[in-house]
């Protein structure tokens, strides 16, 4: 019961510390990349330090209470993922309830910018939902696949078969890792699929209404997704890790792979995209599932 | 005694509000919601307490109500429905004309569905299905104009089905001799599996057309679009579900679960199955296109449909547990989501996605239970929705049908996606100018809406509560029964526990809003505000809401054509080419009649004459 209590307190916490040092990792990332110094990697939390400063700004109720919704959920959801042996949520409905709570976000998050008149917003919630739409089919496909080879529902069974280095990316769920890795920079709205964000071209789309407070709330939604993202990737297809610190390396490797993908790709329209993630990962993950299925 | 008093109630409820109307306006609708409420009196007094009684006798056939778990379910959801329906009717109808025989329909469709729940032979369940097709008929078309068309086409499916249906029932008479439905149980567990394939296949027709299981699904968008509203809300909610009832009957209660499961080589439930995972993903995303909110919801209703058919046809417990929790979730919200609907129609006076925006401003409770409705039909966890939707995805994993269970997951993103544009295209977004001064809704149609939102978050939280109903039906059918508690369901191969989830929503959302407090305080502004930085802009809507999934829609139009009804459309055009050659002959001109008459005769005296020539 005490270590449920801390496991319920600490997850959000280290997540949250992991997800800002993302954020710093990314910048310094890119700036050493484009062969600038680039900020402190604190800088990030700083900026949070200040934003909740800063007094914000609101357009009505749903509004706020999007915004507020929109982070519980993300808590929520990294309750039920493993993360380095502890799981604080572990018996209460496993990858399903997860692939629920992930909408959680998302929905609450554009009911929250919706409030607002910019055409900016419209314009950024709409291609959110589809380039969602468009990853959801390999992810979901990557999803059944792994459910299907370890006949569970559970992600902590799925960790729990993996130990000793039997790692599902070098099982018969390679096609299926391949497939996240592919559709991983769409998951996480990093370039070439920043379309939603997208920063110069409709000023971050959702949530160029918000300001102090509501941005900071943004930046940590942002960074729990970071972590989310990669964290699922860690324990489907890593094997998970035994304690924190190797799940950390490994989520730090992934995600660092990821950071060299936005620097040097362009930016998709949304059709690319959508034509993209409908083409090569749905094929990819497909035939990950049906070899699983044949091979069971 | 008490099942026939009840029908008494009903059907005599139905005719006295008819003529009360003659009397008195006000007396019709309180004796019309007073008749609907003591129905759910009784009805919810009935619970656990089975019954049987034969009534009459038609052509040596005794014609037995009967009440078990199974039909106490499905007419106390009928029941409360369609009193909310009712309730909501109270100021949605005012000023409407011919309103005597509205109330009269309403409760005549109520009627014939009670009927239908309680019969239990043939020639019962056959008669009260008839009298709900031709007063649902009645009521489609009330509103005339292209409602007259809709009607058409729906009661012409009707009939198409009532004649399988009457088939089927013909020859289990012939060659079982009985219509009880427990005596054809009994003769079906003897009967060729070929026979019972003919007999299934007739009634799936029937149930198939009555639940909008494609390919038949066609007459329902233009049904329920037309439809008067809180018609469309029973319409949606309840009245297609009469098909999933006689699905269950026919599958469970008459061929039983494993001649059902085995039936054509196990092949019969998995085509079923894939017809439902078609039923799900077509309409979903042709809901994604459209622009009316009422035909988008209509949509939405096959596609919620397919997931209570797939549930009900995969044949294990979780899914049949799942799929009948389903049923009763989307009677609750589909219901709230049209009575919502219907009262943003009622005061703005449309219903086009297009021209609305900003209403939360000015309907902050009607906000609150569509958007409680909207995330029910998304399934989000704490609504009832989730559960159900949990359950069958669980028995589709566990069953080992990978691809129905993607084709389940990925409609619920397709729900997303038609779900936000009907919030956001509504409620939120500017104002425009001429809904400055809408009002509040009146007491009457905020009531049934609250409640219904009420069911959707409280059966979210405390799922149990219908679940233990459903249970002991499941395993009245044979189904292993669940280990089902409060809130939620403990079985050997994984957990879904509400209070876990409840609590970790409601301790992290304490914590975020405590976040969100500290600081500055917020400050209001206007939506333009920050927009134009400070400087002058026209008033103008700025938010877009026209063709809201444009880029998607270019990718997926051409494949999400309703092919099955311009199929309808080929063969009704052919009859009619047919028809009109045929008019060219038999034109109604007398003259031309008798020339015909006498070009036999003179052909006949021709070969006469010929013949005896030769």
């Amino acid at each position: 019961m005490v270590t449920q209590v801390f496991e319920i307190i600490g997850a959000p916490i280290l997540a949250f510390i992991i997800g800002i040092f993302f954020l710093g990792l990314f910048r310094k990332i890119i700036a050493r990349v484009q062969w600038r110094y680039g900020p402190p990697i604190i800088q990030p939390f700083l900026d949070l330090i200040k934003l909740f400063h800063q007094r914000g700004f609101s357009h009505g109720p749903i509004f706020d209470w999007g915004i507020i919704l929109s982070l519980t959920g993300s808590i929520v959801l990294i309750l039920f993922i493993p993360f380095g042996g502890m799981c604080a949520l572990s018996s209460s409905g496993g990858l399903l309830v997860i692939l629920y709570i992930m909408l959680f976000a998302p929905l609450w998050f554009a009911l929250s910018g919706g409030e607002g008149a910019n055409p900016n917003i419209s314009i950024g919630i709409s291609r959110k939902f589809i380039l969602a739409l468009g990853y959801e089919v390999p992810f979901l496909f990557v999803l059944l696949t792994a459910m299907s080879y370890y006949k569970t529902i559970s992600i902590v069974d799925i960790v729990n078969a993996q130990e000793n280095f039997h790692w599902a990316l070098f099982s018969p769920l390679f096609l299926s890792g391949i497939a996240y890795l592919m559709i991983l920079p769409a998951i996480l709205g990093v370039r070439p699929f920043d379309i939603a964000g997208a920063p110069q071209e409709i000023s971050s789309g959702p949530a160029v209404e918000y300001g102090g407070r509501y941005l900071g709330l943004f930046q940590i939604e942002h960074a729990f997704s970071l972590f989310i993202g990669i964290a699922l990737f860690v324990d489907l297809f890593l094997g998970g890790g035994g304690n924190p610190v190797t799940f950390f390396i490994k989520m730090t490797v992934v995600f660092i792979l990821v950071v060299f993908i936005h620097a040097v790709f362009p930016r998709l329209r949304i059709e690319q995209a959508l034509r993209y993630l409908w083409r090569w990962p749905v094929a990819f993950s497909l035939l990950g599932l049906i070899l699983v299925l044949v091979m069971r | 005694m008490i099942l026939e008093y009840l029908l008494i109630i009903v059907f005599g409820g139905a005719l006295l509000t008819y003529f009360l109307g003659k009397i008195s306006s006000k007396l019709r609708n309180f004796f019309a919601v007073f008749i609907s409420l003591t129905l759910i009196a009784i009805i919810s007094c009935l619970y656990g307490r089975p019954l049987q009684k034969s009534y009459f006798h038609f052509l040596n056939l005794p014609l037995i109500l009967r009440l078990d778990p199974f039909s106490w379910f499905f007419a106390i959801a009928t029941q409360t429905i369609t009193t909310l329906s009712i309730i909501f009717s109270l100021s949605y109808m005012k000023g409407k004309e011919r309103l005597n025989f509205y109330y009269f329909s309403v409760l005549l469709v109520n009627a014939g569905m009670l009927g239908i729940v309680l019969s239990a032979d043939l020639v019962s369940f056959y008669i009260f299905w008839e009298i709900m097709s031709w007063a649902t008929f009645l009521l489609i078309s009330y509103n005339r104009g292209p409602a007259l068309a809709a009607g058409m086409k729906y009661i012409i499916m009707s009939i198409i089905g009532s004649t399988a249906m009457l088939i089927g029932i013909i020859s289990l008479y012939v060659n079982c001799g009985s219509l009880n439905i427990a005596q054809i149980a009994s003769f079906i567990t003897q009967a060729s599996s070929g026979y019972t394939l003919f007999i299934l296949i007739a009634f799936c027709i029937a149930f198939g057309i009555k639940n909008a299981l494609i390919p038949f699904h066609t007459w329902l968008p233009d049904a329920h679009s037309e439809a008067p509203t809180p018609f469309s809300a029973v319409l949606s909610g309840i009245l297609i579900k009469m098909g999933t009832y006689g699905f269950i009957l026919f599958m469970y209660a008459i061929a039983g679960l494993s001649v059902f499961l085995n039936l054509g080589g196990g092949s019969f439930h998995y085509i079923l199955s894939l017809l439902a995972a078609i039923t799900i993903i077509v309409p979903t995303f042709i809901a994604v296109l459209q622009d009316d909110a009422k035909r988008l919801l209509a949509w939405s209703s096959i596609a919620q449909v397919g997931y209570i058919i797939l549930g009900i046809t995969i044949g294990t417990s979780l899914g049949f547990l799942g799929g009948l929790f389903h049923f009763f979730n989307h009677a609750a919200f589909k219901a709230l989501l049209f009575l919502g609907v219907g009262a943003i129609e009622y005061r703005t006076g449309t219903r086009d996605l297009n021209s609305m925006g900003g209403l939360i401003k000015k309907m902050p409770i009607t906000f609150f239970c569509v958007l409680a409705g909207t995330l029910g039909l998304i399934g989000v966890p704490l609504t009832n929705g989730f559960v159900s939707k949990w359950l069958i995805y669980k028995a589709l994993i566990l069953g080992r049908h990978p691809f129905l269970a993607f084709i389940a997951l990925f409609g619920t993103w397709g729900t997303i996606l038609y779900s936000y544009k009907l919030i956001h295209n509504i409620f939120l977004g500017q104002l425009p100018e001429k809904f400055k001064n809408v009002k509040k809704i009146p007491v009457s149609m905020r009531f049934p809406i609250l409640f219904l939102s009420l069911v959707v978050i409280a059966f979210g939280i405390l799922p149990g509560i219908p679940l233990k109903v459903i249970n002991t039906i499941a395993a009245s059918f044979g189904f292993q029964p669940q280990n089902v508690t409060i809130w939620g369901i403990a079985s050997e191969t994984g957990v879904l526990n509400m209070v876990n989830i409840f609590a970790a929503i409601s301790v992290a959302l304490i914590f975020v809003w405590f976040l969100f407090r500290v600081g500055e305080k917020k400050l209001s502004i206007a939506q333009d505000n920050n927009y134009a930085a400070g400087a002058y802009i026209p008033k103008d809507k700025y938010h877009y809401t026209v063709e809201f999934y444009e880029p998607l829609f270019r990718m997926i139009k051409p494949y999400f054509k309703d092919f099955a009804d311009e199929f309808y459309l080929l063969l009704v055009r052919g009859g009619r080419n047919l028809s009109d050659r045929l008019r060219k002959i038999y034109c109604g001109d007398l003259s031309f009649y008798i020339t015909y008459i006498v070009l036999f005769l003179a052909i006949l005296i021709i070969l006469k004459l010929g013949l005896k020539l030769w």
